[in-house]
């Protein structure tokens, strides 16, 4: 489909914007209210976590959040608007965009708890490198396209490396290990979409992991320290949970204690004490997943789960209808970022992933984490919608 | 790229994705479903704690609700050493406020330092002022929780009695002790919520305290003051090792005064010798000497076998087994009275009198008196003393024990023996307490001893003793005194008696013919003057005529 429809490589189509009245019809609904649902239930969760962070104003978070949502909602329409063939024909400048964005943050940043990935503008702090996510998967996108028929040497690949080890650098050096990770799953779910040869992919992977027992174990063996002490025992805490002389992992042990402590219905929003008496730490953003399962029980953790497993379902749905080659890989790389921070997120607060600044998309409290994730999703869209399978309804 | 090949791309990547969130859905199911239990008891057990709510100990008062033992405020000072900044500069800080020596000090550092613990104590029982001014340093993991202390606000009155209680509120020693189980009351609980700084925030269930009952007793702090004062003089005059005194009120068994002197003061016990604790009319036994006649006399007279007039010829001296038994002061051969033999505290007459009653019968007039029993005063280890059983009774046995030799008894079996004397005969249990919190302490246990003629016979006898007898010296204007007299030697290491140590003693009954109180003086080791006569009765003598004036008793022999 990706060949015969429009492969990755051939020249730009001429654009056309489609009437409103076609693209409310051509629009996936499901995906839609799906993505929805998700912001919605992200916003009921931030009124029950944060009802009694700020005293005498219950309100203080969600109505931050509902801002970022309603600035989220106009992005998301706007990323829909414009033709994917403009993030395709300008993904240099959007590539340029996120690299100078994310080399302003060790410049100007705001440190915040050892880390600085802020840029303060007005009295709004912003994290680049959220937006550098979708950035730096329209322009791999774009660059995939222009290989054409180069697309399966490894000299792409070895180009899409480079384009991607660049954002990863710097994210790393804030340090945001976690975001770093997410680059290193999209780019596979990338290069396996735009179809890459398999004896390249699985070099990669076997090159990353190999890479990752160096950092994490082998190097430090040695004497060579590329990981701070403290980032180690994050990334490893997980894997000895006992073994935690400096309480590394002592978020990760509240969280659990909260999760558990929800049980299958949860506790509500009165009675969960490790979120409501701060046990849990960073329980509105980073560890909102365990705040959600102490207050909503594994009812509300498994809903939300499958909400976003709604949301892939439709995504790949809209993927394998994409007009093109190009089209296919934006939504791969979308719907991967998605899903990783998901999981990279949800994880950490369960033990079973390192511990991370990863926000779980659309849900934590955040400016930056929603607007990007709603811009990228409008990205998906407004690619869906534009699509083959979405023309193909037409008929 | 094929189609077909494209598709199998997607599909993998969506199995990959669908793979990633099933793994995460799986672990919320582990975590919440199956680990649910387990973890919302860690949760439980990391924001809520149990702590006690101390309740406060029964007040002890005298007969005349004066506070012998209370309680007030005290702030125990704990800390947790992990929350703990800098262990020196803050166990130098503590120390100054508190006063420590280096000592103490060092011992704070070295607690302080020990960040395996999470509690160690501080101070117990800080007094609130200090505590306030340590407090206000917001030394960092230093805790502060009130506690009640218990506290005697009359020092060294009644101590031995009333004993004491120790930091935990429990109570070691005396009346504390033997009423530990009424005065301490039930430690309510409360559990609280506590946030991850450990302030409590929330108050989840409370049981509440339930304070001790309040002890009011029999002692009355006039009289136990008078004693205490007239003790004290008479062992210093005396130069005596120790002295004590039982008063009794013969109609009832109460003990209005019970003390020893040297004594010591309730609110500082870690600073005294701990035998000057023990309240030694109770739990030492003495060998009593000739107040033991009244035993010999009272049994020889209820079994008939002499009457007051009985004569008997007596020389200075007479030989029981390998012993020698001679009167305290030479005297030539002479014919006295059962009654004279009293007066005098004449020996001979008391080894003739007991061996007209027999060695068996005495033993029995022993039991029968209340020697060689607890007399079961509400008071914890009260001695028996030493009544040896007949079949172990050898050579002068027959003759020492008549006269008090050979037998020891405590202060108060011979004051209650006395009291039941001054009550015509029924002996009644001595004991402390009148009332438990609003509770009457049940009615003593009563026997008869002796007929009241018996008694009317004994009583007209002591009191000869104090009118022309040996206790002279115990005789009070307008009022008659009935009393024995006891000087007794004490037994030495060797297994004989000492020449020089003695126990001089005094037991006196007043009014004689109506009696209010029976007082026992024992003075132990006196320096000089060792007669019961001269060093316990006018000690005697003193303490019933302040109680006499005090309790506005009527003088029943106007001059």
């Amino acid at each position: 489909m990706l060949e015969t429809a429009r492969p990755l490589g051939t020249p730009l189509a001429k654009t056309r914007e489609l009437p409103l009245a076609i693209v409310l019809r051509q629009v996936d609904w499901l995906l839609v209210i799906g993505i929805a649902a998700l912001v919605g239930y992200g916003l009921w969760a931030v009124a029950g976590v944060t009802g009694h962070e700020v005293p005498g104003q219950p309100h203080y978070y969600l109505a931050k959040q509902e801002l970022y949502t309603g600035v989220g909602a106009v992005m998301f329409l706007l990323a829909a608007a414009f033709h994917p063939d403009l993030y395709r024909r300008y993904w240099r400048a959007l590539y340029v965009v996120a690299i100078l964005t994310l080399l302003l943050v060790p410049l100007l940043g705001v440190a915040k708890r050892g880390s600085r990935r802020w840029l303060q503008i007005g009295s709004f702090q912003f994290q680049p490198s959220e937006f550098a996510k979708v950035l730096v998967v329209l322009a791999l996108a774009g660059f995939l396209a222009e290989r054409g028929r180069a697309l399966r040497d490894r000299s792409t690949v070895i180009g899409v490396l480079i384009l991607v080890a660049i954002p990863t650098a710097l994210v790393f050096m804030q340090p945001d290990f976690g975001t770093a990770l997410v680059y290193a799953a999209v780019t596979a779910s990338v290069l396996l979409i735009a179809g890459t040869r398999w004896l390249h992919l699985g070099t990669l992977v076997a090159a990353t992991l190999i890479g990752a027992a160096l950092l994490v174990w082998i190097l430090p063996a040695l004497g060579v320290q590329v990981l701070r002490p403290y980032q180690t025992q994050r990334l490893t805490g997980f894997i000895h949970p006992s073994f935690d002389p400096n309480h590394a992992t002592y978020n990760v042990a509240q969280s659990k204690v909260a999760l558990g402590a929800g049980g299958l219905h949860g506790r509500g929003t009165i009675g969960s004490t490790q979120t409501v008496l701060g046990f849990l730490p960073e329980n509105h953003t980073d560890f909102i997943f365990a705040a959600i399962g102490e207050e909503h029980g594994f009812v509300g953790t498994s809903i939300l789960l499958a909400l976003y497993l709604f949301v892939v379902w439709r995504g790949l749905r809209a993927l394998a209808g994409a007009g093109d080659g190009y089209g296919a890989v934006v939504i791969g790389g979308i719907v991967a970022t998605m899903v990783f921070q998901v999981f990279v997120n949800v994880g950490m607060t369960m033990g079973i992933a390192p511990i991370t600044g990863i926000p779980l998309p659309l849900v934590s409290v955040g400016g930056s984490s929603l607007i990007a994730n709603l811009a990228a999703l409008g990205v998906l869209i407004g690619v869906q919608m534009r699509g083959e399978g979405a023309r193909g309804r037409l008929k | 790229m094929s189609q077909r090949a494209a598709n199998r791309r997607i599909r993998l990547l969506g199995a990959a994705l669908a793979l990633v969130l099933a793994v995460a859905l799986a672990r919320a199911g582990w975590i919440q479903v199956v680990r649910a239990s387990s973890l919302a008891q860690l949760a439980d057990a990391q924001q809520t704690r149990t702590i006690p709510v101390l309740a406060p100990r029964g007040v002890i008062f005298d007969r005349n609700d004066g506070e012998l033992a209370t309680n007030e405020d005290s702030i125990t000072i704990s800390a947790d050493p992990r929350l703990v900044k800098s262990a020196a500069a803050e166990s130098r800080r503590a120390a100054m406020v508190l006063g420590l020596d280096q000592q103490g000090e060092a011992a704070l550092l070295s607690a302080l330092s020990d960040r395996s613990k999470g509690f160690v104590y501080v101070a117990r029982q800080a007094p609130v002022a200090k505590a306030g001014q340590l407090k206000r340093m917001k030394l960092a993991g230093f805790d502060y929780t009130t506690e009640p202390k218990r506290i005697y606000p009359q020092g060294k009155l009644a101590a031995q009695t009333i004993g004491f209680a120790g930091v935990d509120n429990k109570g070691l020693t005396g009346l504390e002790l033997e009423y530990d189980h009424s005065l301490i009351g039930r430690d309510g609980k409360q559990t609280v919520v506590k946030d991850p700084a450990g302030s409590v925030i929330d108050v989840r269930s409370t049981t509440y305290e339930k304070p001790g009952a309040d002890l009011t007793l029999t002692i009355d702090n006039t009289i136990q003051l008078y004693v205490q004062q007239v003790l004290a003089a008479t062992r210093k005059s005396s130069q005596a090792a120790s002295a004590s005194a039982v008063v009794l009120d013969p109609r009832t068994g109460e003990v209005l005064a019970m003390a020893t002197v040297p004594s010591y003061n309730a609110n500082d016990t870690s600073n005294t010798a701990e035998q000057l604790h023990r309240d030694r009319a109770i739990t030492d036994a003495y060998e009593p000497g000739s107040t033991f006649k009244l035993v010999t006399v009272a049994g020889a007279l209820s079994d008939g076998v002499v009457s007051p007039q009985t004569t008997f010829t007596l020389p200075y001296s007479i030989r029981v087994a390998d012993r020698n038994i001679h009167d305290s002061h030479l005297r030539p051969t002479e014919r006295l009275s059962v009654s004279q033999i009293l007066t005098q505290s004449s020996n001979v007459g008391a080894v003739r009198i007991s061996q007209r009653l027999g060695s068996q019968r005495l033993v029995q007039w022993i039991k029968r008196f209340g020697f060689g029993e607890t007399t079961g005063i509400d008071f914890p280890s009260e001695s028996r003393g030493i009544v040896k059983p007949l079949d172990k009774w050898y050579g002068s046995d027959a003759g020492t024990i008549p006269i008090g030799q050979g037998i020891a008894v405590t202060p108060i079996q011979l004051a209650a023996a006395y009291a039941a004397v001054a009550n015509k005969g029924v002996w009644l249990q001595p004991h402390f307490v009148e009332r438990i919190g609003s509770k009457q302490a049940p009615a003593p246990k009563r026997r008869r001893v002796v007929t009241s003629a018996v008694a009317e016979q004994l009583m007209t006898m002591f009191g000869s003793v104090v009118d022309k007898g040996t206790g002279t010296e115990a005789e009070i204007p307008n009022y008659s005194v009935a009393g024995k007299t006891g000087t007794a030697q004490k037994a030495d290491s060797s297994g004989g008696y000492s020449t020089s140590k003695y126990v001089a003693s005094f037991v006196g009954i007043v009014p004689a013919s109506d009696p209010r109180l029976v007082i026992l003086i024992t003075v132990d080791e006196p320096q000089g003057a060792i007669w019961g006569g001269s060093v316990a009765a006018p000690a005697f003598k003193e303490i019933a005529l302040d109680c006499l004036r005090y309790l506005e008793v009527p003088p029943d022999r106007p001059s």
